[in-house]
């Protein structure tokens, strides 16, 4: 073989290993890739039960149901929908109510939102991102919470304005 | 002193580790070269034929090929002369001489603080003389309750301030603790909830409006567990039960009580239904101008601006234009509460039905046309 | 005053790393030996400094002084020593420190140990090493201070994030960085023969061992990090595709490539031009890993933009070092020296496929790990790639290089014989598929696809074991000759037959931890029994225990395998009162390489507590894999002698002996 035949043969091989690998991701972009939603965008989008996606949002207050065997209910809102969410297993050590969440699954027939993985804030002042980013895009950010809050308070005496809304940031 | 003195040292063995070689000239130095690389891999192949790890002919081929690469590296190697230009290594001494403390010295002055001592542990637990700020306390006290966590009156103490300093979390233990050594009070029911709910963000979780009700149970005039149950009622949606609790707490309440004007606006805010006209009433409106001079009145208009921000940003919420305006008109701004109105009837001018809706409720503010 | 003077030797370093940038290169340029010679003793007097400004920083955090901001925000007086001590780089500032540090220690070997360079080569080198220091002593110095001080010092610190207060974390960070920052030297070296246009036989000599040493230290890192994501992080996962993970994948990848493509550029002396390419890629994927870990650009692409300033330098120097070495090398590669020959059925032919596939496989992961970050900033919607994508993309490539890995080590330098491979790996391959027969006929349920990969898993091992026996002869020769070879073959061939070992067994282990992993989730309460793989797992309490800067609740859980009691393992949730927030310490049993795993939910009010309980069958192949591979690397490193590939001659009479 010649140089330049030698050489042909490397690129057809890389070229071919290139092609199987483009093939391949365009093929894993088609099916795998999970898209995060709000309660608002999965009313708005009509999302297929079975699709699944990441729901992101704060746990609705008083909503929290625990049943049998560690099975799990609440709601998800964003301050625009709210979205049942079905769940079975060990929740974050975090996870509060009025604090945010993420979840990943897909909707049932019902319209309930089947999770099997449930991650919860990190830490003090950590929410996860999606949810803060959508929240804060919506202007649901935490203003009416803050307002009340900070409204809220303080019939006593002990102030904690400002400070209400460290949990978020 | 000292200080510099170290500083001076080191600068000086930084200067050294420049001039050090500038000074060493021309000696000849070993130096890797190719032709040293091939002649050892030549020796390699004699020794690997000699082990047997590869045949006579492999051999043969890799010495004729390194052999050749050998010649083509001998021939081009550089008739490297060492030259001294001594003009650049002046400019290189120079450099370091008085280039190289400038720049640590002009680095180092605007972020360093060469006058701060050390102040380590172990010193810092010798010497209490210095100033010590809220947070110092609240870590000594924690300190000690961390080893006598029974102590109730401590308990007590720490909850408040540490609700004041923000770290809600920890108030609550601090409140639970309370409860557990002290015994029930309404009051501290209703401080633990306060601080449950602003752990939550501000939302009166399940949680927190459960030690409102203990606390409601205990003394059925407590008015911050009425007010938070209020409160939870609004975030619940259900804004008359809200305004019923927080009409009936007005109406027992002294009528010098601080959180007076508080409880006003709250009910002020509820007020959007149809039996809130009474919220806007004149006594709330006389209230509001005592607020002026409280200091509630920052914390109002704190309130009062986010909500404008977020207006402006977005002006779809009808409902939070006409807060807007009532809150102003609480706090007797009728002009900007005009003024807002006006914006409001721009932002939501393409959407016919909020318009309506929206002029609907201005009128029952008295802000027609 | 321990405080200011570290932070005027970190101050020192920059100055004397900007002199280290300059005057070596005039004095190259001049051939002047004493202005060349600046760049070794700047070197070493830098290591000299960072390492005084590393360790006053390290005295800091042991005493504790809170008048440096950095101790008073990631420290806590009752904290454990030895979590004073990793606390140093378990946080931004400190772990830039340790960053910078390493790289003056690289530099500083290469200052020492450079003598059989050419002068103007190590001039070069060192040079470059030191734009890079500057740029990151500048970063540092401006953005990420770790000597900051407060003029009224708290009492107390704000102790370290809890998940972060663990053994594994105050080994791993250093371990990733000795890798990351090891690839600076190979990256230096392409850059020194860009600029002097000429890459000579000691540049081969020199990259191949260096990037060998950062590479065994990044595979032990990563996967030290991902054993501490398995028990620290309390749901037996390993892997998550993070985009911090995948931070450190990539430049492993890269790196992989570029030690098999240093190896045909040491032995035959080809493949330079491509050599020198994959040592700015790697190096340049070690900067966007330092990027994406440090400015936060991954934990919100807003969050980035409201405190751009870190973000924005590291991704100035990440352009500008990038963006430089790329274009210097689109300017010169043409004027290098081409290298030799080779037939592509060859041992070079098979380790270019090996890079091929290695790179494309990298380039996957980093689509991966960009694509989202990309579509959020331009089309402004969320979404996340995650582990089935990468099992999609990922997985099949690696598959097609595990399958020819085998072949790569018979094959001859410079023309092979695909065919006479093919009979000798015959034993293997059988191996391979008897393992496919055996498993398919025992194991119940789980994926198909899991007895083949077993079976591929086999093949490699067997593979490198057949590698082992060619060169020796054992099958064909007298014992006793045979032992004499393999007494003669050098380290080196040992060491990467049992690196590519170490993949297939990191393979069988992976695969065998996904499919026949058991999970019991439920609540217990005293006295309850769990049946977990054939374990009787029994709750015999729940403990309250008071530690150092913590408090924890510890369960106590007796294990029994067929009626004979085996251990009590003691799983425990810690919480930390300084930051008011909680760990969960799962509790490890390993019998052979399976581990039983426990993990702690809540408790609820009646006094059950939520468990997890895993049975994780092999799972300790996963991290014995790289280990071995780390171990390879290791031996092949302490091969000293030179590395020549014979190649196969052109006319000569078909062998059967293997060329070295």
């Amino acid at each position: 073989m010649t140089r330049k035949q030698r050489r042909m043969t490397i690129i057809g091989g890389s070229l071919a290993v290139l092609a199987l690998a483009a093939a391949l991701v365009l093929n894993a972009l088609r099916d795998s890739i999970v898209f995060f939603s709000t309660p608002t965008m999965v009313a708005e989008k009509h999302v297929a039960p079975g699709k699944r996606f990441r729901l992101g949002g704060l746990v609705q207050p008083g909503s929290l149901r625990r049943g049998d065997n560690l099975a799990v209910t609440f709601e998800v809102a964003d301050g625009g929908a709210k979205l049942p969410v079905a769940f079975k297993g060990i929740l974050p050590d975090l996870f509060r109510e009025g604090q945010g969440v993420v979840a990943e699954g897909a909707l049932d027939d019902n319209g309930v939102f089947k999770a099997d993985t449930v991650l919860a804030k990190h830490d003090e002042t950590y929410m996860p991102k999606d949810v803060a980013d959508a929240l804060k895009k919506q202007g649901h950010w935490k203003d009416d919470y803050g307002a009340q809050a900070s409204g809220g308070a303080k019939p006593a005496a002990t102030t904690a304005q400002g400070n209400s809304q460290g949990a978020v940031r | 002193m000292t200080l510099w003195f170290v500083f001076a040292l080191m600068t000086v063995a930084a200067i050294f580790a420049v001039l050090w070689p500038l000074g060493r000239s021309g000696r000849a130095q070993n130096q890797g070269s190719e032709v040293a690389v091939y002649k050892d891999q030549l020796v390699e192949i004699e020794r690997d034929l000699a082990t047997g790890l590869i045949a006579a002919p492999e051999a043969a081929a890799a010495r004729v090929e390194i052999s050749r690469r050998l010649l083509a590296a001998a021939g081009s190697e550089l008739v490297s002369e060492p030259k001294s230009s001594l003009k650049w290594r002046r400019a290189a001494a120079v450099l370091a001489l008085a280039g190289l403390p400038l720049v640590a010295i002009g680095v180092y002055m605007p972020l360093g603080s060469p006058r701060l001592p050390d102040f380590p542990l172990a010193q810092r637990e010798r010497g209490s003389g210095m100033a010590q700020s809220l947070e110092n306390m609240v870590v000594q006290v924690e300190q000690h309750l961390e080893k006598n966590p029974t102590d109730g009156r401590g308990w007590n103490v720490l909850g408040p301030v540490l609700q004041r300093l923000g770290r809600f979390d920890d108030a609550v233990r601090a409140y639970r603790n309370a409860l557990t050594y002290n015994g029930e009070s309404a009051e501290r029911r209703s401080d633990l909830g306060e601080a449950i709910s602003a752990a939550a963000g501000g939302v009166v979780t399940a949680e927190a409006k459960t030690e409102f009700e203990r606390a409601h149970a205990l003394s059925a005039d407590d008015p911050k567990a009425n007010y938070f149950l209020g409160l939870a009622a609004e975030q619940d949606g259900r804004k008359d039960d809200a305004a019923n609790i927080w009409r009936a707490l007005l109406a027992k309440a002294p009528a010098d009580a601080p959180w007076r004007p508080l409880v006003q606006t709250s009910l002020a805010r509820v007020g959007g239904g149809g039996a809130t006209l009474p919220a806007l009433s004149d006594e709330t409106l006389a209230a509001s101008k005592d607020m002026n001079e409280g200091d509630r009145n920052a914390m109002v208009r704190g309130m009062v601006e986010r909500l404008a921000t977020r207006l402006k940003q977005n002006g779809d919420d009808v409902e939070g234009w006409l807060r807007l305006v009532r809150a102003y008109l609480v706090m007797g701004d009728r002009d900007k509460a005009v003024g807002a109105s006006t914006d409001a009837r721009q932002a939501v001018a393409s959407d016919a039905a909020r318009l309506r809706q929206l002029n609907e409720g201005l009128k029952t503010l008295g802000l027609d046309g | 005053m321990i405080a200011e003077a570290g932070h005027y030797a970190l101050v020192l370093a920059l100055a004397l790393a900007l002199i280290q940038s300059i005057v070596p290169l005039v004095g190259a340029r001049l051939r002047d030996d004493a202005l060349m010679n600046v760049a070794r003793s700047t070197a070493l007097a830098q290591l000299l400094f960072v390492g005084a400004s590393f360790i006053a920083l390290v005295t800091l955090h042991v005493n504790s002084d809170f008048s440096v901001a950095n101790v008073y925000e990631n420290s806590h007086s009752m904290k454990p020593l030895l979590y004073k001590i990793t606390g140093v780089w378990g946080n931004h500032e400190g772990s830039m420190l340790l960053w910078v540090s390493i790289l003056a220690l690289f530099g500083g070997l290469v200052a020492a140990f450079g003598n059989n360079l050419p002068l103007s080569l190590r001039a070069h080198v060192l040079a470059v090493q030191a734009w890079i220091a500057s740029a990151f002593y500048l970063f540092i110095l401006v953005t990420s201070n770790p000597f900051l001080r407060i003029a009224n010092p708290p009492i107390e610190g704000r102790d370290l994030n809890p998940v972060l207060q663990d053994i594994g974390l105050a080994v791993h960070p250093p371990m990733l960085y000795l890798g990351y920052v090891g690839f600076s030297i190979s990256f230096s070296f392409a850059i020194a023969a860009l600029l002097e246009g000429r890459i000579d036989a000691a540049w081969a000599r020199w990259v191949r061992p260096w990037t060998l040493v950062a590479w065994i230290f990044l595979t032990l890192g990563i996967a030290m990090g991902s054993y501490w994501a398995y028990y620290e992080l309390g749901w037996g996962g390993w892997w998550f595709w993070d985009p911090v993970e995948n931070a450190s994948l990539m430049p492993w990848l890269a790196g992989t490539a570029l030690l098999h493509s240093a190896l045909v550029m040491e032995k035959r002396n080809a493949l330079k031009v491509w050599t020198i390419l994959l040592s700015i890629l790697t190096f340049s994927l070690s900067l966007l890993g330092t990027f994406l870990v440090r400015s936060g650009v991954i934990t919100s692409v807003h969050a980035f933009a409201t405190d751009p300033t870190r973000g924005v330098f590291i991704l100035l120097i990440l352009c500008l070092f990038i963006g430089g070495s790329l274009s210097l090398f689109a300017a010169r590669a043409t004027s290098l020296k081409q290298g030799g020959l080779f037939a592509p059925i060859s041992r070079e032919g098979a380790l270019v496929l090996n890079n091929l596939l290695l790179t494309v496989a990298c380039a996957v992961v980093l689509f991966g790990t960009l694509y989202p970050l990309a579509m959020e900033m331009l089309a402004d919607f969320k979404m996340s790639v995650g582990a089935p994508f990468y099992n999609l993309t990922f997985a099949p490539l690696f598959t097609l290089l595990l399958l020819a890995v085998p072949f790569g080590p018979l094959l001859a330098w410079k023309r092979g014989d695909l065919l006479g491979v093919t009979q000798r790996l015959l034993a293997a391959g059988v191996a391979g598929l008897v393992a496919v027969a055996i498993v398919w006929g025992w194991a119940r349920g789980g994926s198909a696809l899991a007895p083949l990969a077993i079976g591929l898993g086999i093949f490699v091992i067997a593979g490198a074991v057949t590698d082992i026996v060619e060169r020796t002869g054992l099958v064909r020769l007298p014992f006793a000759t045979a032992l004499h070879r393999a007494r003669g073959l050098p380290r080196s061939a040992w060491g990467s037959a049992l690196a590519h070992a170490g993949l297939g067994v990191a393979l069988i282990g992976i695969v065998c931890e996904t499919t026949w992993n058991s999970e019991y989730i439920a609540t217990m309460k005293q006295n309850d029994v769990a049946h977990v793989a054939g374990y009787d797992v029994k709750l015999d309490g729940l403990f309250q225990r008071q530690g150092p800067n913590y408090r924890e609740m510890i369960a106590e859980f007796n294990v029994s395998h067929d009626g004979e009691a085996l251990s009590v393992m003691t799983p425990s949730k810690r919480n930390f009162t300084t930051r008011g927030s909680s760990t969960t310490e799962a509790a490890l049993l390993t019998r052979g390489a399976s581990q039983l795993y426990i993990s702690l939910g809540d408790t609820t009010a009646e006094g059950t507590i939520a468990v997890r309980i895993y049975h994780k069958p092999l799972v300790l192949l996963i991290w014995w894999g790289p280990v071995l591979m780390a171990f390879g690397g290791v031996l092949s490193l302490s091969d000293r002698r030179l590395r020549v590939g014979a190649p196969k001659p052109a006319r000569a009479k078909q062998r059967l002996q293997p060329a070295e």
